[in-house]
């Protein structure tokens, strides 16, 4: 390239940038490309391919890790699959089963828990006396009660 | 095909080398050493990126990593520099001739520039680069190509004041 050949084309300069621009041309020095460089150059492009090996084998064997770590954990796999919850039925069962009946039987009544007494329920009985005690947060069933005598005592 | 290849590659680095070199030791500020290490990993992968290239523009792409890895060394810490016993050889007293001085002040002023001062600045004076390439070569927007090459500029005039004389 001849020292400053584009210089004019390009717009805007002044005296000063153009005699920087013939400067920096003009203080090229020739540099011969010597038996050294060119085997110092080799050695980079066998150093640079080394090392690209590494790195490919290397990412192998993380992709090779991670792929068998992943069958590994995989919860399907074939050696873990353990029975698990029975599958859900239809919705409209042809032979429904005691269990999932939900009007009982005058018969049948529902059972209780151990030791308590099949006492009245809230819900059974709307107008409880002021005897029926409940937590003092309040009963955990959504129907409010009416308010007692001895709740409205203790305020 | 390997074979022609090198061939190729070593005609390509043979011929540019010395407009490479100078290039490299623009871009570095004068230093010699630096400017040969930036030269050989430049020219390290354009050997990988040669069949991509060779047919196109093998001097673009070398001139593009050589300013952008020029451009980020004030990042690097290291440079991969080991004590020696003996110094590397100076420059001997008495053969300054007016080229050669012109030369060690536009180096020395160029040292004086950030990195990337340097790099637009060399790539638009030197290179004969417009913004819009200068800007492309440093991969950074034009606006900002252009803010570094003028400042650059502005604190060379200030530095080479009395090697550039104005021209009227």
């Amino acid at each position: 390239m001849e020292p400053g050949s584009q210089v004019d084309e390009i717009d805007g300069q002044d005296g000063f940038e153009r005699r920087l621009a013939t400067l920096m041309h003009g203080t090229l020095e020739p540099t011969p490309f010597e038996p050294r460089h060119r085997e110092r150059l080799r050695a980079g492009v066998r150093t640079r391919r080394r090392v690209r090996a590494v790195y490919r084998a290397a990412g192998s064997a993380a992709v090779m890790a991670g792929l068998g770590l992943g069958l590994f954990l995989w919860p399907h796999g074939p050696t873990e699959n353990p029975p698990g919850a029975p599958l859900p039925r239809p919705a409209t069962s042809p032979a429904p089963g005691p269990s999932v009946s939900r009007t009982p039987s005058p018969a049948t009544p529902p059972p209780n828990p151990p030791g308590t007494s099949p006492g009245p329920t809230p819900t059974d009985r709307p107008s409880s006396t002021p005897t029926t005690s409940y937590p003092p947060g309040g009963p955990a069933t959504s129907v409010a009660p009416p308010p007692t005598t001895t709740m409205s005592a203790h305020r | 095909m390997e074979q022609a290849r090198a061939g190729e590659y070593d005609a390509f680095v043979a011929a540019r080398w010395s407009v490479l070199c100078h290039l490299a030791r623009l871009l570095t500020g004068g230093d010699r050493h630096r400017a040969e290490d930036l030269l050989q990993e430049a020219l390290v992968k354009l050997w990988f990126a040669w069949p991509r290239v060779a047919d196109e523009a093998p001097e673009a792409y070398v001139r593009t990593v050589l300013a952008r890895a020029a451009a980020r060394s004030a990042r690097r810490r290291w440079w991969g520099e080991r004590p020696v016993e003996e110094l590397p050889e100076v420059a001997a007293a008495g053969d300054l001739s007016a080229t050669v001085a012109e030369r060690s002040r536009l180096e020395a002023a160029l040292a004086r520039l950030t990195p990337r001062q340097r790099a637009a600045v060399v790539l638009r004076y030197y290179q004969d680069l417009p913004d819009r390439q200068v800007a492309q070569t440093l991969g950074c927007p034009v606006g900002t190509a252009r803010s570094h090459a003028a400042r650059g500029v502005a604190r060379l005039r200030q530095l080479l004041s009395d090697v550039i004389e104005p021209v009227g």
